[in-house]
């Protein structure tokens, strides 16, 4: 362990692996602190979807100019993501599981038909390619769908990548670009020294103190609880999210499947199994204790995807799981250096198996900028709960 | 009557399994007026060790039936109680509160609700991995049983068995019986001595019975002339798309192979059964508290005197509690079962003391007997060993032994290997390959097999479809976020 080092990220998930490797391959001295395995949390226990067209958990009840520039710019965000993902197995020389299969979004009624129209409308404006389909174009184009569906929105840049390699990868190629990491090694408190000191963060671990310049909180679903310790408070909010998995069957479903009304998202995995989530609670357990599942969660969730994909009923479920969703209150991803604390920086990104290397790479490129402030979008302002 | 379709889902008691000790606890806890839901997911209630014959078989002659089968069947005779509900064909996939989630066959899934729960799951046969234990013709001693009891079908044409403890000597005995031609009997173990005698006698009171099945089997095997050789152990079979032959070595005292030792033998069928593991998913999703303990199978429940586990309305006995047998199964569920009556005011608690003493009295003789047995019989760690790099261990999602020691390399938790690798991840959820991993990681980092954690329990315990478990009536909770 070392004693001084120029950068220290809390966090080894997806994104803190990721801006490891983004630091580090700009010559930035760094060490990855984890306080129990990598990848572990939500970064490993996602889905593995690329979100790039609007979803249900972005929509509110009202619609107004302002909610429309807002999904605007998250769909801007999420372009800038889908470009990201499009080069990262040549950029980490690395098979990851992208797979590029299109998405659809499927409306049950009339109103959420609309909705589609007018989300469709946004992402054009945005440079998003979406297609809306009803009928019979639409039971020609994914004839696996029920037939009482009133209409689909088809994205072509969505896909998937593998959620338990990606964050491992990055960190590797951290590590082998001279970034340094440790596991099960969490970081208790941080003690602050006057701006005069070079090495002004005192970051205290059951290992030793470690003395550093820089200070990135990347915790995931924690990101608030280790910006409490310099009393930052964050917008952000945590939920578990229970996902199933089923047996593997003779694969028929390429593009990801989502509603935009009802909480489901399934896709059919390179393993030829099915994964369905959405957004159905899970019950809450103190760290380490993992999350653990609701049934009516996956009876609810599952009576979705069998009204949507009514040939599933005669798959089995073998599996279910409990994830974390962190989420900003006000959706945007909270990044860069706080003005009240200098030196300590956010990065977190909701939706962040989609958006966190990106949003990694963003903060990497602002703390190796001379003019840092310039890059980040003011909306993302670490300091806007304050 | 179906669970489904039935007005009543609440009961005194609902008891998963429907074997010896489920059987035992129903009759007991119904004759104090409780009202009763015993589950089992056969087609037959019986368990393992009472398994009935298969559907479509009727019973011609009583007496060709096995002593198993007709005992089994006597306790089937005392569940004829109003006050006990049958679900036979049903799978409890989920505990939550004070509910089980189950399923019947072809059915909706639906909730039971109970005051008090009784697991006895059972066991599942030790799975071992070995070069070649994938290929066709090697079958775990409770699959073979299976295929003899409740069809009349030999698992194949020329048999080697190989495993330790009573079962070593039941099993081929048993498969003698029916027909089966086992040629070879090998028993890890080493062979008994007249040392063991002190305290094999110190055992005996009451256990008369235990001596008299372990003498008929062994009786069994010489009638038949079935060789049985001790202290030698299966490390490998092999054959082109099927078992052509197997070898076998001789073990040291933990069960490492002596180099040199090696024998072939031509069979097509390799018959494993080095014990059993206790069927503990039930428990672990309930949040019951587990200790590993080797000698019972694993990781096994932890119970009070009573059967009672550290989460206050469940309750366990049998096999699945630890692995000590069908005598002591019955009296454990007894016991549960007065317990459990005792605490919804059928029973006085002086009354339950009397009512249970005799069950006491039987497990202390019972268990006497056992400590013998475990010290001629525990499980080497040499058993852990036997496989090499290209060996598969995760079988329903063929994951070799290289991939697995590659992740074992950077981490010491099951649940990262399983994020890894897949191994786990298939349809039997790590029954077969958990404890293999387990202690590969014990190997490699230098820790207890007892400390390395299992991987965080989830629902459904059991594979079922999408279209049963589906409910349109859960309602969707408000997802849309205030701006």
């Amino acid at each position: 362990m070392p004693h001084e080092v120029d950068v220290v990220v809390i966090g080894g998930g997806l994104l803190g692996s990721a801006l490891s490797y983004y630091l580090s391959i700009q010559g930035v001295e760094v060490l990855l602190l984890e306080r129990g395995e990598l990848n572990r949390e939500a970064s490993g226990t996602n889905a593995g979807s690329f979100h790039f067209q609007i979803a249900l958990h972005q929509l509110t009840a009202n619609s107004s100019e302002a909610e429309e520039a807002r999904l605007f710019g998250e769909v801007k965000l999420q372009l800038d993501a889908a470009r990201l993902w499009a080069e990262l197995e040549k950029e980490l020389s690395a098979d990851l599981g992208v797979h590029t299969t299109g998405g659809l979004m499927v409306a049950e009624t009339k109103e959420e038909l609309q909705v589609l129209r007018d989300k469709q409308r946004i992402e054009e404006m945005a440079g998003l390619e979406t297609h809306v389909l009803t009928g019979s174009e639409m039971l020609d184009f994914a004839p696996y769908l029920s037939n009482s569906l009133s209409g689909i929105a088809y994205c072509p840049q969505e896909g998937h990548a593998n959620p338990l390699i990606v964050g491992p990868i990055y960190a590797a190629r951290a590590y082998e670009n001279g970034a340094q990491v440790r596991t099960h090694c969490p970081v208790e408190s941080i003690e602050i020294m006057g701006t005069s000191v070079p090495h002004r963060f005192a970051v205290r671990t059951p290992s030793g103190i470690i003395r550093c310049r820089r200070i990135v909180d990347a915790a995931g679903a924690w990101t608030s609880e280790v910006s409490s310790m310099v009393g930052l408070r964050l917008p952000m909010g945590l939920e578990g999210l229970h996902v199933n998995v089923t047996e593997p069957h003779e694969h028929f479903l390429n593009p990801m499947v989502q509603h935009i009304g009802k909480r489901l998202t399934l896709k059919q995995t390179s393993n030829d199994t099915f994964i369905i989530g959405g957004g159905w609670p899970a019950r809450r357990e103190n760290y380490p204790t993992r999350y653990s599942n609701y049934w009516d969660s996956a009876a609810g969730n599952i009576a979705i995807a069998v009204r949507v994909l009514p040939i599933l009923k005669e798959v089995k479920l073998v599996r279910t799981w409990a994830g974390i969703w962190a989420y900003t209150k006000d959706f945007a991803p909270i990044v860069g250096e706080s003005a009240i604390i200098p030196g300590f920086h956010v990065a977190m990104a909701p939706t962040g198996f989609t958006l966190g290397p990106m949003v990694a790479k963003l903060l990497a490129e602002s703390m190796t900028s001379r003019s840092p402030n310039r890059l980040i979008p003011a909306a993302y302002s670490t300091d806007r709960g304050m | 009557m179906k669970i489904s379709e039935s007005d009543e889902t609440r009961f005194d008691l609902a008891i998963v399994g429907g074997g010896p000790a489920g059987l035992v606890a129903a009759a007991e806890a119904a004759s104090h007026g409780l009202s009763v839901a015993l589950i089992d997911e056969r087609v037959t209630f019986g368990g393992q060790i009472f398994k009935q014959v298969g559907v479509g078989f009727s019973i011609v002659n009583e007496f060709a039936l096995s002593a198993e089968q007709q005992r089994g069947a006597n306790l089937i005779r005392s569940i004829e109680n109003p006050l006990i509900f049958k679900l036979t064909s049903t799978t409890v996939l989920a505990i939550e509160d004070s509910a089980i989630l189950v399923v019947e066959s072809g059915h909706a899934a639906s909730r039971i609700e109970f005051k008090r729960l009784l697991i006895a799951p059972g066991a599942y046969d030790r799975p071992v991995a070995f070069p070649g234990w994938t290929l066709p013709g090697v079958i775990t001693a409770g699959g073979a049983q299976t295929l003899v009891k409740t069809q009349r079908v030999s698992p194949g044409e020329r048999i080697l068995f190989a495993g330790s403890g009573p079962l070593a000597l039941a099993f081929p005995a048993q498969m003698k019986s029916y027909g089966a031609n086992v040629v070879l009997t090998l028993e890890s173990g080493r062979r008994p001595r007249a040392t063991d005698l002190p305290a094999l006698l110190g055992a005996i009171p009451g256990n008369i019975h235990l001596l008299k099945d372990a003498a008929k089997y062994r009786w069994e095997l010489i009638k038949h002339r079935v060789p049985m050789r001790y202290q030698r152990m299966i490390i490998g079979v092999g054959g082109e798309s099927k078992v052509e032959y197997a070898v076998h070595a001789k073990v040291d005292r933990n069960w490492h192979p002596i180099a040199g030792t090696e024998e072939r033998i031509e069979v097509d069928t390799v018959c494993v059964g080095y014990g059993f593991f206790p069927s503990t998913e039930l428990f672990r999703l309930a949040g019951c508290s587990l200790t590993y303990k080797e000698n019972l199978g694993g990781f096994c429940v932890d119970v009070d005197a009573w059967g009672q586990t550290s989460v206050e309305n469940i309750f366990a006995a049998g096999d699945g509690a630890g692995v000590e047998g069908v005598y002591v199964a019955t009296l454990q569920a007894k016991l549960a079962a007065i317990k459990i009556a005792e605490e919804l005011g059928k029973v006085s608690s002086s009354s339950a003391v009397d009512l249970a003493s005799e069950s006491r009295e039987g497990i202390r003789r019972k268990r006497k007997f056992q400590q013998f047995l475990f010290r001629m019989y525990s499980v080497g760690v040499g058993i852990y060993e036997i496989c090499d790099a290209e060996t598969t261990i995760c079988r329903c999602e063929s994951i070799k032994k290289e991939k697995i020691d590659r992740a074992i390399d950077t981490t010491s938790d099951v649940s990262v290997v399983k994020a890894l690798t897949r191994a786990g991840m298939g349809l039997c959820q790590g029954r077969n390959c958990q404890r293999q991993i387990a202690s590969l990681i014990s190997q490699r980092h230098g820790v207890d097999i007892a400390d390395v954690p299992l991987a965080t329990p989830r629902f459904p315990v059991k594979p079922v479809s999408l279209g049963s478990i589906a409910d349109e009536t859960v309602k969707e909770e408000k997802y849309f976020i205030e701006a």
